[in-house]
């Protein structure tokens, strides 16, 4: 039973040492509901969604890609990162977000 | 937040569906229902029990002498669900 | 009905969902808490029918139109919303991923039993109740974060509000 170390503890620290796979399964964790297998699975749900959206290539907002990319700062468009990720799995209309952790 | 609650003298207590994670977590008084998570006052339409269990945790505010006290109240999950279900079907009639 | 503060094999078996605390703790270290010692009981100073309650919830029921809980922040979010305690419960949603939302979703009061309570205000059970219950999100990853700034924060608002008992509801 781990006690002592926090979890935004635990993640800097895995910051620090370049503990690439401990910040992945912590990552899938996240977007999986605590399954990592499920995480996984859930990314590649969100990339092919976005694939999905583009291979028709309808007409996109360029000018509002590239002014949100150059307007905002690194963790605004690292949140909006993860807010697009749930975007596009709920798009995908297959939604494991539940809450049966 | 019971705690910092507690320490500027408002009283709390707590319905838990995990005993475990409140027999870590320890506030002052807690009050165990052996239901699903995200159902702590039992089932849709249910009044009566939710009530129950609200007048449950307001005895225990009155009668705790012990921080960290976990009341186990005498319910079933199975017979929560069952009563709902007869409420709703008497309600739909 | 008994008093137990020490854990009994009999009551955790009960528990549906049996073993959360490791469950959760083993996949996100750290992020669950434990406590070695208990907090002195606040006194109540007066009879429940007098009392000021608030019902305090992490079940991420926020008034419809309010900045809704940041779900996907990977580190959790620590803010709270105020809940009018005569809000009609059409007027309330629940911003949150990690709970079943089934039955609340049919019946908030299944997790945030805000008319059950005017009931108990309505009958003098309880004195009165708060202009506002509060509320927030579980899913946080700092329990010292939580402990320091959330929970603080809410603390002083009920203290602010002169409350005399708070119903404390993790989902």
């Amino acid at each position: 039973m781990i006690r002592g170390p926090m979890s935004l503890a635990y993640l800097k620290e895995a910051v620090e040492n370049g503990d690439q796979a401990a910040l992945i399964r912590y990552v899938r964790l996240h977007v999986g509901d605590g399954s990592p297998e499920a995480g996984a699975k859930e990314i590649d749900k969100a990339w092919v969604e976005a694939l999905k959206a583009l291979i028709t290539m309808p007409a996109t907002d360029q000018q509002f890609i590239d002014d949100t990319l150059k307007g905002q700062d690194h963790a605004t468009l690292a949140h909006l990162f993860f807010r697009l990720h749930f975007y596009l799995v709920k798009h995908s209309g297959e939604w494991i977000h539940d809450g049966h952790v | 937040m019971q705690r910092a609650a507690e320490r500027r003298g408002i009283a709390t207590v707590s319905p838990s569906v995990a005993r475990d994670v409140t027999e870590h977590a320890k506030p002052p008084r807690a009050v165990f229902l052996p239901f699903m998570m995200g159902h702590l006052f039992g089932v849709p339409f249910h009044t009566e029990l939710q009530r129950h269990i609200l007048m449950e945790m307001i005895s225990l505010l009155e009668t705790a002498e012990e921080s960290g006290t976990i009341r186990d109240l005498d319910l079933s999950w199975a017979k929560a669900r069952k009563e709902g279900k007869e409420i709703e079907r008497r309600a739909s009639q | 009905m008994t008093d137990m503060s020490k854990p009994s094999a009999a009551s955790s078996e009960k528990q549906l969902r049996p073993g959360l605390w490791a469950t959760v703790n083993e996949r996100y270290p750290g992020s669950m808490i434990h406590k070695d010692d208990v907090v002195p009981l606040a006194q109540l100073k007066k009879p429940i029918s007098e009392c000021r309650v608030a019902f305090l919830s992490t079940s991420g029921v926020q008034p419809k139109g309010t900045l809704p809980f940041d779900t996907v922040h990977p580190v959790g979010d620590y803010s709270f919303r105020r809940v009018p305690s005569d809000a009609d419960v059409d007027d309330l949603e629940i911003h949150q991923l990690k709970y079943p939302t089934f039955g609340a979703d049919r019946d908030l009061n299944v997790i945030f039993p805000i008319e059950r309570l005017r009931e108990l205000r309505d009958e003098g059970v309880i004195g009165e109740l708060n202009a506002n219950h509060y509320t927030f999100i579980g899913y946080n990853m700092d329990p010292v974060e939580l402990e320091l700034t959330l929970a603080e924060q809410v603390a002083e608002a009920l203290a602010h509000d002169e409350v005399d008992v708070a119903l404390a509801a993790p989902a």
